[in-house]
């Protein structure tokens, strides 16, 4: 007898015996036993069966609770509490799965398309078929985002209805144009995938490009409503005095005074600014996971090769949008300030001072996987030896600006640690928790990893261009002139002379230094390697099995971040549902500890990715070859089946 | 006989050692639940170093940035200017203006004067989300006194706005 036979025989056997258990509990219950005589003689004075204590005493409590019910007068609820798990953490756990599939599903199309055209542009088909391999991915994500904003939304009315209901009074006219946009968005993410190979090129890639353009538009929507509860209000010079004023959108008692400034409000754009690009990061390294995973399972070099540069690309997407991510990072947190300095100050110095050597212990990792991943793809490339040298250097300044970016300049401390640092901030290691050094730790971060994709970028390949010696000196006077600015800026701003708005202004000129290294860089090996000379093949598919699951554990370490950052950007709001104008009064309006809040997101991630390991399955099905009867006997009893 | 783990069982391990590990970080961190300020209660008979102490309890609590953005005669770094002899520089810092009324507008109105060197920024501690009251302003304003002076301030005292 076959397995699956002997499963599914397990299974009807399961099944049998619980309809077997319910109906005999059924029956128990109605042949409840009665006094025979005393039966008989109910029977014959009223014509019914008599009820049984049992059957007397439920229909007892029903009435008493039908009564307790009439008499107690309508409350509306202000908050329902979920039993064990309780409101918070559910609607919590909730949003989060739905941000984490909204973000994949709104990332994956954007870098879907811009493949899709180098494809076009290009005339290469594998551009196609890789594009392709991304978009597999989105129509059962698509389905689970919908599943968890439902699930959110039916969250937050149970539980929060009062707050809810606020929100609706403030947002109700953007709730249409949600929906619809939504309904736009299935209607062009189906035909972008169902219409694959169906379209000509030009309105295959118009729907990619209204699919981008329309999932942007409900991330702003959505984002006006997050951002509205922590900052419900805009900054505008109303008297004319040099100096922006806060200019609240609803009155003191919460009526709404301004949809416009309550959407268009101080966070917004800043939030619109980080989520894209996070997402395209966030996708792209989920992307390469499913690579990954696809490169894991393959059994023949071809698959094997395609799902190899699938993961190369996926990860160069990742950390390429990774790049600019810290300056996205740093500009919400300088509007935050801008908005409110006690925010600002509760995020960095506070309470959250501790989740950013967190954040600092996973963008560290997100480096180190990244570059270890290109390292290792340099096995690929034959002639690649002399590359080599290069990695402990680049591994040294990774380490050393991790740990000066994981040093937090105050600390929740014991009075005993206090007394002993003389402050709650330590006399020296507190300036590396300073802006000038993390600005410059990251810059350098920054640095090293771009250094990390021109060498991977130059394995294999000799310049044949007649100025190559020059260009060379060029480029790395260029590396080593941004390298010893951001420095100097960073060293600088601890000078006496130097005050503290003038410090944090320095992160300026650091950044345009990084920023103008990179492009500038970039223009020269554009020309220094076009049509240079091949030392070495590219051998897609030979990649150690390590290097995949260092995708997967960036993917995983960039889920994770996401789920912190999520916490620490709604927790800022402290007791607050929207900051200064809704308290929280509930049960849950505190602060939870940092340990609870890592459990909760560790949770999150867990479900996450045994969610995505479901799309990822799903996905991979429609590339395995269509079901075959095992063995000659099989088939001919099912051609003799058919035919009948 | 070399042991292989399958495929699978090592991306299960992966995912789960690497969630453990980041959890774990969390779980070694300085653990703090930050709960909603407690109501401070001030009444009628209260002496002026009762606001003195009323006004630190603020400034720690419901006065939020005031502790946490400023230090208070230490020399690291700081956000704001060190508060440490406040009460004695504020008689002297406007011209026109008493210790008292200073250190008012400081709380009322941050941005009416910022001392050089440093960013307007701070937020009016009469507004939300801080709202503190009139009377919760004078204990503040009695404890920023008391750094570096002797506090006067009294719940009769006319702050000026």
């Amino acid at each position: 007898m076959s397995r699956n036979k002997i499963l599914f025989g397990i299974g009807v056997l399961a099944f049998v015996s619980v309809i077997v258990t319910v109906r005999l509990g059924g029956f128990l219950v109605d042949n409840e036993y009665r006094q025979p005589e005393r039966q008989v003689a109910v029977e014959e004075a009223t014509g019914e069966a008599e009820a049984t204590p049992r059957q007397q005493g439920i229909a007892d409590e029903q009435a008493a609770d039908e009564a307790e019910a009439r008499a107690r007068p309508y409350v509306e609820a202000e908050y329902r509490a979920v039993p064990f798990v309780g409101s918070r953490v559910t609607v919590w756990v909730l949003a989060q799965l739905h941000l984490l599939f909204a973000a994949f599903v709104l990332a994956v199309p954007i870098f879907a398309f811009i493949i899709e055209f180098i494809g076009y542009v290009t005339g290469e088909k594998r551009y196609d078929r890789l594009a392709y391999e991304f978009t597999k991915l989105l129509s059962v994500s698509f389905s689970m985002t919908a599943t968890f904003g439902a699930f959110l939304t039916f969250a937050l009315i149970i539980l929060y209805p009062k707050f809810t209901n606020y929100l609706m009074h403030i947002f109700s006219p953007t709730f249409l144009p949600y929906v619809l946009l939504f309904f736009l968005e299935a209607l062009f993410l189906y035909s972008y995938y169902y219409g694959w190979g169906k379209f000509g090129p030009k309105m295959h890639l118009f729907l990619g490009f209204m699919l981008n353009v329309v999932g942007t538009a409900i991330m702003f929507i959505a984002n006006a409503w997050l951002t509205f509860m922590m900052s419900p209000g805009k900054r505008e010079d109303v008297d004319g005095d040099g100096i922006p004023d806060f200019v609240s959108a609803v009155s003191e008692s919460g009526a709404l005074l301004s949809l416009r400034d309550a959407f268009f409000n101080f966070t917004w754009m800043p939030i619109n600014i980080h989520r894209i690009i996070a997402n395209v990061a966030f996708g792209g390294s989920i992307a390469a996971a499913y690579a990954a995973f696809r490169y894991l399972q393959a059994r023949n070099d071809e698959d094997r090769a395609h799902f190899d540069w699938m993961g190369y690309v996926g990860n160069f997407v990742a950390i390429i949008a990774f790049l600019p991510l810290p300056f996205a990072g740093y500009y919400l947190a300088a509007e935050i300030y801008a908005f409110s300095q006690t925010l600002g100050v509760q995020m960095m110095g506070g309470t959250f001072s501790w989740l950013f050597v967190l954040q600092a212990a996973l963008i560290g990792n997100l480096f180190l996987g990244a570059n270890y991943y290109l390292w290792l793809g340099m096995g690929r490339i034959e002639g690649t030896a002399h590359f080599h040298r290069f990695i402990k250097w680049l591994l040294i300044a990774i380490a050393l600006c991790f740990a000066v970016w994981a040093t937090p300049r105050y600390a929740i401390a014991s009075v005993s640690e206090i007394a002993a640092m003389g402050g709650s901030s330590h006399p020296q290691l507190s300036y590396l928790g300073q802006m000038s050094a993390k600005n410059t730790a990251v810059n350098i971060l920054i640095l090293s990893t771009y250094m990390s994709f021109l060498l991977y970028r130059r394995t294999g390949k000799t310049s044949i261009h007649p100025q190559r010696q020059l260009l060379a000196r060029t480029q790395v006077i260029i590396f080593a002139a941004a390298a010893a600015l951001v420095i100097f800026f960073g060293v600088f701003g601890y000078h006496q002379s130097v005050d503290a708005a003038t410090r944090i202004r320095f992160a300026i000129p650091q950044v345009y230094s990084v920023l103008a290294a990179m492009v500038a860089i970039t223009v020269i090996d554009l020309p220094l390697y076009r049509n240079a000379r091949q030392t070495g093949e590219t051998q897609w598919g030979r990649m150690p099995a390590v290097s995949q699951y260092a995708l997967i554990f960036i993917a995983l370490s960039f889920t994770w971040l996401m789920g912190l950052m999520g916490y620490v950007r709604s927790g800022l709001r402290q007791e607050w549902h929207v900051y200064g104008v809704v308290l929280d009064t509930s049960p849950d309006a505190y602060t939870p500890t940092l340990g609870f809040a890592t459990q909760i997101v560790s949770v999150t991630v867990l479900i996450f990715f045994g969610l995505i390991g479901v799309v990822f399955w799903l996905s991979s099905l429609s590339g395995k070859k269509a079901w075959e009867p095992k063995s000659a006997v099989e088939a001919d009893r099912l051609g003799e089946g058919h035919a009948a | 006989m070399k042991l292989s783990v399958p495929m699978p069982v090592k991306m299960v391990l992966l995912v789960l050692g690497t969630t453990a590990f980041y959890m774990y970080l969390g779980q070694i961190v300085p653990q703090k639940e930050e709960h909603p300020p407690p109501p401070v209660l001030i009444s009628d008979d209260m002496t002026t170093e009762d606001l003195v102490e009323i006004g630190r309890e603020l400034a720690e609590g419901k006065g939020q940035c005031l502790a946490a953005c400023h230090n208070i005669g230490s020399s690291g770094p700081s956000r704001y200017p060190d508060l440490g002899g406040i009460g004695e520089r504020a008689a002297t810092t406007i011209e026109g203006l008493s210790d008292i009324e200073y250190l008012a507008q400081s709380l009322y109105e941050p941005s009416a004067y910022v001392v050089p060197g440093y960013e307007d920024g701070m937020q009016p501690m009469n507004e939300p989300p801080i709202s503190l009251s009139d009377d919760e302003i004078r204990a503040v304003v009695a404890w920023l006194q008391s750094l570096g002076s002797t506090p006067t301030v009294t719940l009769e005292t006319e702050l000026g706005y």
